[in-house]
């Protein structure tokens, strides 16, 4: 047993309102530069849609991730060590910009220097790569709140496996729905990124599990970014260098929640550190697609456990970090409830991202010309919901409904449960029916709703102790730099070698 | 039998080595001094370019040592054109030259043709028109001494009674399909050299002779047998052609006898056709490599048609098409 610990995160996605907040916060702090600007390490995506890049999760075309045939080991989709030679000047699974969108700008200054005229100046919107004026075509979330876009949502690749009459009701009026998808980096346990950089600039922090990019190693080779199936690493076209979601690690040492995370409105994420098993990460990719998500949990070891902890210490994780593991968010999310699953985990790069899927409103019935919105319980049964579980499936059950299903019909159980508790309208009979077909005690049901609903910030951010003073001590002589931090020169990543 | 071929090998690797490394130069190789390996194969390098370059220099310099003999500088030089006593070729007969011009006005002219024709002089514009405007070529490595020695040749050979520059014993057996046919494939090289020559077709052309017509840095020989007057001037030229160009080609290369036959029948054989017009087939030439081009680019398309093509705006041109429609 070779154990390691992960920062890892949980998005309640029932409690994401959609308000880009996040998306901001991580811009202003990191991509709010030359070359940058199309970048969003954090986005938020309106489900369904197409996402941002176009269409990121069809890895017909994108070929990203890793791809299992035939019983063989798992291989890298996009590339591979013979692979690369023919493609060695390009990349032929690489988005283009207009995949992204082309960044723009409004041109404020016209609206003071504007030359007299019959009609009111205005701000044109100008490109922030050309500078010229620029016809807005798309943006990173372009289909926002549009759910039943017959563009971008009609040709979201989850909604492979639905019936006509379930595609139907996603977009007629009345009757569509959507939700919120935030995304950052999962810095996954078996990163598609890291295996195809040919310069090895890509690296996974042994003492945290944060996947980062070597700004002074980084030779524009681009494999990361065909590779990345969540095509979360972005290439600056300004310093010829990758960039990704670095999981604001400066923060996260001196003991504050990444920026994102931190302003998050409706508080939907939660950090906390995991302990794994590294030595069985080969055997657990190569599973086959439906036993995915269990496989990624049976990595996961628990962290109250005598054995685990010797081990754990004997592999040199501090005790500050195993008492942070013990007490993660994410370990009880993940493990303890399994409310929370890991997107796409059919891509095989095991992310350590774990959303908890949505509730959903109920399904609408047209009776005689009216549209009927209610039911006649207070709650309406899982599978009444508008987002068809197959949906659900596709995105966080590789497919297979069971643990979508096991995930919601929880949520559902907690919110009979909590009525009986605080209205009162609903009969404990009823509350306990549901919670025992959930396979959830009373204490649990309230631990959830403590969680979820009156989560404090350490409640949500339960950061593990970084001990930078020892992690500097394998690169650096720490009495040597004594006393000299801030002085010199940090260059800024620059194209060439 | 086996023991004679290793001999005569190493023979030959002695003399290979030799060739390539002055004699100190191996001499110090041999002992084995106390330079590094990898010092030694650089320099071994090194010499042995200079070796190489050291004996192009040789050769360079033999040139006009090989001149000296006059009448070797004859036969290489001008019997592709001029006879003593064996009637016209290309040029007019040598014999008793001297006797119809003067020494001054023949030395002048022989380090210069060119220049004497372009001056105006009467006779020289005599000899021009009557060589069907081939101008006579600058004589390689001419000068006055050489020019005057190569008199006293003329002089000399024309008072014998049969001169060893009477010309060739050319065959006047009737040139046949067969002897076309191979002349064809020579032109076109098809058919190799039988001493490595260079085919014809890399600098000259003749018209319809390829698809993409032949090379321009020689004049078109379409008519090159009518030009040259027959079948006896034409073969005196392939013997020893005497321009700059083709002299160091075919020098150490000659044609073989039967290679000049076939050769000037199949040269016959076109003297009837037009040669090409010149503008004509560079702007086919032209349209043939765009045309070429075009080809290729539809093909590596259609080779590649799977490629990944952009997602959003093929995703948003399908459906705008599918909703004019």
């Amino acid at each position: 047993m070779n154990i390691r610990s992960q920062v890892s995160m949980v998005f309640h996605l029932d409690k994401c309102i959609g308000c880009h907040t996040c998306s901001i916060a991580c811009k202003n702090v990191w991509t709010d530069r030359k070359g940058a600007e199309y970048m969003w390490w954090n986005n938020v995506e309106t489900k369904p849609g197409t996402g941002y890049p176009t269409k990121w999760e069809d890895q017909d075309q994108y070929h990203g991730g890793w791809e299992k045939q035939n019983g063989q080991p798992i291989r890298i989709k996009s590339t591979g060590k013979a692979r690369v030679i023919p493609n060695i000047f390009h990349n032929p699974y690489m988005p283009s910009l207009d995949d992204y969108y082309e960044p723009w700008t409004y041109d404020y200054q016209n609206l003071f220097n504007a030359p007299e005229g019959a009609d009111q100046p205005i701000a044109k919107p100008i490109s922030m790569i050309t500078g010229e004026d620029i016809k807005v075509e798309a943006g990173p979330n372009w289909d926002d709140d549009l759910g039943g876009s017959p563009i971008y949502a009609a040709n979201d690749p989850n909604l492979q496996g639905l019936t006509e009459q379930q595609r139907l009701q996603l977009s007629s009026v009345e009757r569509l729905v959507f939700f919120y998808l935030p995304r950052i980096c999962n810095h996954c346990l078996n990163p598609c990124c890291v295996a195809s950089c040919p310069s090895g600039a890509l690296y996974k922090r042994g003492e945290d599990g944060i996947v980062l990019i070597d700004q002074k190693r980084c030779r524009a080779w681009r494999s990361c970014v065909a590779a990345c199936p969540y095509k979360k690493t972005y290439f600056n076209w300004f310093t010829g260098k990758s960039e990704k979601c670095i999981l604001c690690f400066p923060r996260l040492e001196t003991g504050q929640a990444p920026a994102c995370f931190h302003s998050c409105v409706g508080r939907i994420r939660y950090l906390g550190v995991l302990l794994y098993d590294a030595d069985r990460l080969e055997e657990v990719a190569n599973l086959p697609d439906e036993q995915l998500v269990e496989g990624q949990r049976s990595l996961i070891l628990n962290p109250h456990d005598r054995d685990v902890i010797r081990k754990a210490q004997s592999a040199g994780i501090p005790d500050g970090v195993i008492e942070s593991a013990q007490r993660s968010p994410v370990y009880k999310f993940v493990m303890e409830w399994k409310l929370a699953l890991p997107p796409h985990i059919e891509y095989r790069t095991l992310p350590m991202l774990f959303y908890v899927p949505p509730m959903s409103p109920v399904m609408a019935n047209t009776d005689n010309g009216l549209t009927n919105h209610a039911m006649d319980s207070l709650f309406h049964g899982i599978d009444a919901s508008r987002v068809p579980m197959k949906y659900l499936a596709n995105l966080f059950g590789a497919g297979h409904e069971g643990v979508v299903r096991y995930a919601l019909g929880k949520q559902l159980a907690v919110r009979w449960h909590r009525r009986a508790e605080t209205v009162g309208d609903v009969d404990r009979a009823t509350a306990d029916r549901f919670l025992r077909e959930a396979d959830c005690t009373i204490e649990e049901a309230d631990e959830i709703y403590k969680l979820t609903s009156l989560c404090t910030f350490e409640d949500r951010f339960v950061i593990p102790p970084m001990y930078r003073e020892q992690a500097i001590e394998m690169i650096k002589e720490p009495h040597e730099q004594r006393a000299e931090t801030g002085f010199g020169f940090v260059g800024g990543p620059r194209r060439g070698l | 039998m086996s023991a004679l071929a290793s001999i005569r090998c190493r023979r030959r690797s002695v003399v290979r080595t030799a060739g390539r490394y002055s004699p100190r130069q191996v001499g110090s190789l041999m002992k084995g001094s106390a330079t590094s390996r990898g010092v030694r194969r650089a320099c071994q390098r090194i010499i042995g370019l200079a070796g190489v370059g050291g004996c192009l220099a040789l050769c360079m310099a033999a040139i006009p040592a090989f001149g000296q003999d006059t009448p070797d500088y004859f036969r290489q030089n001008c019997t592709s054109c001029h006879t003593i006593g064996g009637g016209r070729l290309t040029g007019p007969d040598l014999k008793d030259v001297t006797k119809r011009q003067t020494r001054e006005w023949l030395a002048k002219y022989l380090l210069n043709p060119r220049a004497v024709i372009d001056s105006g002089d009467p006779y020289a514009k005599k000899l021009y028109e009557e060589a069907r405007n081939v101008p006579m070529p600058t004589p390689p490595a001419i000068n006055a001494e050489r020019a005057q020695k190569l008199l006293d040749l003329i002089e000399a050979e024309s008072l014998l009674e049969k001169s060893q520059f009477k010309g060739l014993q050319i065959s006047t057996a009737p040139f046949t399909d067969e002897d076309r046919a191979r002349g064809h494939e020579i032109y076109l090289g098809m058919r190799r050299l039988e001493k490595g020559g260079t085919a014809c077709i890399s600098c000259h052309s003749v018209s319809k002779s390829a698809a993409l017509g032949g090379g321009r840095l020689g004049p078109d020989l379409t008519n090159v047998f009518e030009r040259l007057k027959g079948r006896v001037a034409l073969s005196a030229w392939l013997v020893a052609p005497g321009t700059e160009t083709m002299q160091p080609i075919f020098r150490n290369h000659p044609l073989s006898p039967d290679e000049i036959q076939w050769l000037v029948a199949f040269f016959e054989s076109t003297a009837a056709e037009s040669p090409p017009d010149p503008s004509r087939n560079q702007v086919s030439f032209l349209l043939a490599g765009l045309a070429g081009a075009i080809t290729g680019v539809f093909f590596l398309d259609s080779l590649w048609k799977n490629r990944f093509h952009s997602v959003r705006r093929s995703l948003v041109d399908a459906n705008t098409a599918r909703g004019k429609s």
